[in-house]
């Protein structure tokens, strides 16, 4: 019979894709022969706005590069801008930023196990997920006063210091997660469709993981321990005592348990900072908030987000003005290096859920 | 270790001195016909075997472009930024996507932001713009507000809207000018009471 | 106003709703109702703002009690909803699938980035004002908006549907020429993506 070969888009308007890009792909039957990633539709011409503004104007924009998880983002501006302008951080703000990178890995996570059960049918997860998220939202908003947008982390310091009883409500949510996460195990980690579905599909190795740059849970899903945190450690990440997380297969089930088993070491990281939460200020005095000098110099910073490493690098010129700043998303080499690679020979069907194992978030990708 | 490495480095490539930016973070300067010996260098002897990053940065007052390779060992404990000039007009240099994979999508990007030639890429397609005519965008001579003011339209204004800043001193230098008249017309009527005491006592 | 739970603010939600006046006959009046009671949003997540939605959709702000669910093809949608700022290459995705839907469609503008262009407002790959391109019926401000205020938009767009006033698809259909100007002075002489190709050109022919 003629006319097996057949072309189709994946994306952008679809239900099974995270986010808005597209995946060309070639068919023959349900059978994925080639496959070629399209970005671009989420372009916004970042670096050269921010070419255009200061400091403090850049602030406002930096925080929308990535939509899943704001706070990495803003985490990696503060500190690229601290060592080009030479300021050091109190300790307390560096506690409250640790509060707050973890409490934002968190709901990403959240966010992830939404995507990837709503990949397979188990619709039912996802509802539940997103209502938990919605509780750690509610204390961002009673932090920094947005749900998604936080503008919080700024460079010496934090714009405001915790409000009367916010430990205690941090520690009730910690109390609440670790019973409920018991239960996300029952109905999605430990669920035999999921099982079914994901063992064996999407196997990366070892060697092609390290030589070709691939960042986060894809290292850690093949056996390597690769955390920023351990690795190069900012913040008080240094003071702080937790495991990383590692599985051997490879595949998606195996970076499945390695996410879950990472929401567990946030909750952990997350209890150690509300108990050592030092006195102090949170703003280092400065005789303007507004004007920052940026020599002519440049650095490159890197934290670890949900999804692996993120990292910034930063050039200033002299002036008050940033002369470039280029974002390096997890999600840059993982779309196109290896998802291309990954899909060939793989089924019609396996396309979202390999995409939500990698957590491709095509934002970064094109910034 | 690390100052033997930076020894052979200098005396090597004939570079400056290596700059140590944190503990964890070295950063070289090389001539661009020397770059792939370089790179080639620290992979097979000194473990950097990952390539993370392509950056670059447009020096228009200088004339040139400022690439930045960034190389991470195996161990991802230590970072290499390896930085070369190029020519700002017709730029080009050999491309890396034959001996690292994640070479080509990086150089993909670069390409259409700034016009670099990376000769030996296969794949130099348009990735975030499409259809795309003008200057490449990242290049320091675009001019962006230029171009959206020439190609779009905004939402018409509200008819009294007004700078504030020019509003806020206006508004206080007229607030000091009632103060000063409140103040002299006080001090006008005091006097004219007391010239008034003074009629009525010599009176 | 007393907090009063689940009650009150059913009431305060829905209290709007059945206060419609003006409707042409009782056929037409039934029309309206039947639409506005059950309305099919298309899945398409086309900037920031699409992050709210999942949050909108599910059991904490729960959209389904007043009949609003998720559709995947736009064949199947009544409602597209643009989310944010619409960059060229969106722009182009965006006008093809709303010209896809079928009537009577309507289209809710999330965010200031519709109205004039937002954050991003001297990007050189995104526009400025989406009424010069596609007709839009309801537009929630917000950077980005909140859930309970995406259902607010809604309840409004829900009124004017029972009023019989939203009616941006025969704006569409009756100033064609406007649109489709403004569309090609952006995007180009041909609108359609470039992918358009006709399947059956493929292997040969037929």
């Amino acid at each position: 019979m003629e006319n097996k070969h057949i072309t189709i888009f994946h994306g952008p308007q679809h239900p099974g894709i995270t986010g808005n890009m597209s995946v060309e792909l070639d068919l023959i039957g349900e059978t994925i022969q080639k496959a070629t990633t399209h970005v671009g539709y989420l372009h916004r011409g970042f670096e050269k706005l921010i070419e255009r503004r200061t400091v403090i104007q850049a602030f406002t924009i930096v925080c929308r590069i990535c939509v899943p998880e704001p706070d990495p983002n803003e985490a990696n501006f503060a500190m690229a801008v601290e060592e080009l302008a030479g300021l050091e951080v109190t300790p307390r703000a560096q506690y409250i930023r640790v509060m707050v990178l973890e409490l934002s890995r968190l709901a990403a996570q959240f966010l992830w196990m939404a995507g990837q059960s709503g990949s397979i049918g188990l619709y039912a997860v996802g509802q539940w997920a997103i209502a938990d998220r919605d509780l750690i939202l509610d204390l961002f908003e009673e932090l920094t006063g947005a749900r998604v947008y936080h503008m919080y982390i700024y460079p010496g310091g934090v714009r405001r210091d915790l409000p009367e009883g916010f430990l205690e409500r941090v520690s009730t949510l910690l109390t609440y997660m670790k019973k409920r996460l018991k239960v996300y195990d029952d109905i999605f980690i430990n669920n035999a469709s999921f099982k079914s579905r994901a063992i064996g599909v999407g196997v990366i190795s070892k060697e092609e993981a390290v030589a070709n740059g691939y960042v986060g849970q894809v290292l850690r899903g093949c056996g390597i321990e690769a955390d920023v945190r351990k690795d190069a450690p900012y913040l008080v990440y240094n003071e702080l005592e937790f495991e990383v997380p590692t599985q051997t297969a490879g595949d998606v089930y195996a970076r499945a348990l390695v996410r879950r088993d990472e929401m567990d070491q946030s909750i952990h990281i997350l209890e150690q900072v509300v108990a050592k939460m030092p006195e102090g200020e949170v703003m280092i005095k400065m005789p303007t908030h507004r004007k920052f000098k940026l020599p002519k110099d440049d650095t490159w910073v890197k934290v670890e987000s949900a999804r692996g490493e993120f990292a910034y690098y930063m050039a200033g010129d002299g002036s008050e003005k940033i002369r470039r700043m280029q974002v390096r998303g997890p999600s840059l080499v993982h779309a196109f290096t290896l998802l291309e690679d990954l899909l060939v020979g793989a089924e019609l069907s396996d396309v979202a859920l390999i995409m939500n194992s990698l957590g491709i978030c095509p934002p970064e990708i094109e910034r | 270790m690390e100052t033997m490495m930076f020894k052979q480095i200098k005396s090597h490539f004939a570079t400056d001195d290596v700059e140590v930016k944190r503990n964890d973070l070295y950063k070289v300067g090389v001539r661009h016909e020397r770059l792939f010996e370089l790179i080639h260098m620290l992979r097979d002897e000194y473990d950097y075997k990952t390539l993370n990053a392509i950056t670059c940065t447009d020096w228009i007052e200088e004339g040139h472009f400022a690439l930045t390779y960034m190389l991470t060992t195996e161990d991802r404990k230590h970072t290499f930024m390896i930085q070369t000039m190029i020519n700002r007009e017709d730029a080009h240099i050999k491309s890396f996507s034959h001996e690292f994979k994640q070479a080509e999508i990086m150089e993909r990007d670069l390409h259409e932001m700034y016009g670099i030639d990376f000769q030996g890429n296969k794949n130099l397609k348009e990735l975030s713009l499409e259809n795309w005519v003008h200057t490449p965008p990242l290049r320091r001579e675009f001019d962006t507000l230029e171009f959206v003011n020439n190609n779009l339209t905004f939402r018409e204004g509200r008819d009294d809207n007004i700078d504030t800043k020019v509003e806020s001193k206006r508004l206080r230098a007229l607030k000091k000018a009632e103060k000063e008249a409140a103040k002299k017309a006080k001090e006008a009527a005091a006097a004219e009471t007391v010239k008034d005491e003074e009629v009525k006592d010599g009176k | 106003m007393e907090h009063n739970g689940f009650l009150q603010e059913q009431k305060t939600l829905e209290g709007d709703l059945n206060s419609d006046t003006s409707h042409k006959s009782s056929v037409d009046f039934l029309m309206n109702w039947f639409r506005k009671r059950s309305i099919f949003v298309l899945a398409y997540g086309t900037g920031c703002g699409a992050i709210e939605m999942p949050p909108t959709f599910t059991s904490r702000y729960d959209a389904e009690r007043l009949g609003i669910r998720g559709a995947a093809t736009p064949r199947q949608a009544d409602v597209i909803i643009v989310s944010g700022y619409c960059s060229y290459k969106t722009l182009r995705r965006i006008i093809r699938t709303y010209e896809q839907m079928s009537n009577p469609k309507y289209l809710l503008a999330l965010g200031s980035c519709t109205v004039n262009g937002g954050m991003y407002w001297d990007s050189y790959n995104t526009i400025k004002k989406l009424e010069d391109y596609l007709p839009v019926d309801m537009y929630v401000n917000g950077c980005m908006p909140r859930p309970e205020s995406i259902l607010e938009g809604f309840i409004a767009l829900q009124k004017e549907i029972g009023e019989g006033k939203a009616s941006s698809w025969q704006k569409y259909e009756e100033n064609y020429e406007f649109y489709r100007k403004n569309q090609e002075a952006v995007l180009g002489e041909k609108v359609e993506p470039s992918y358009d190709a006709d399947w059956y050109l493929y292997d040969g022919g037929l």
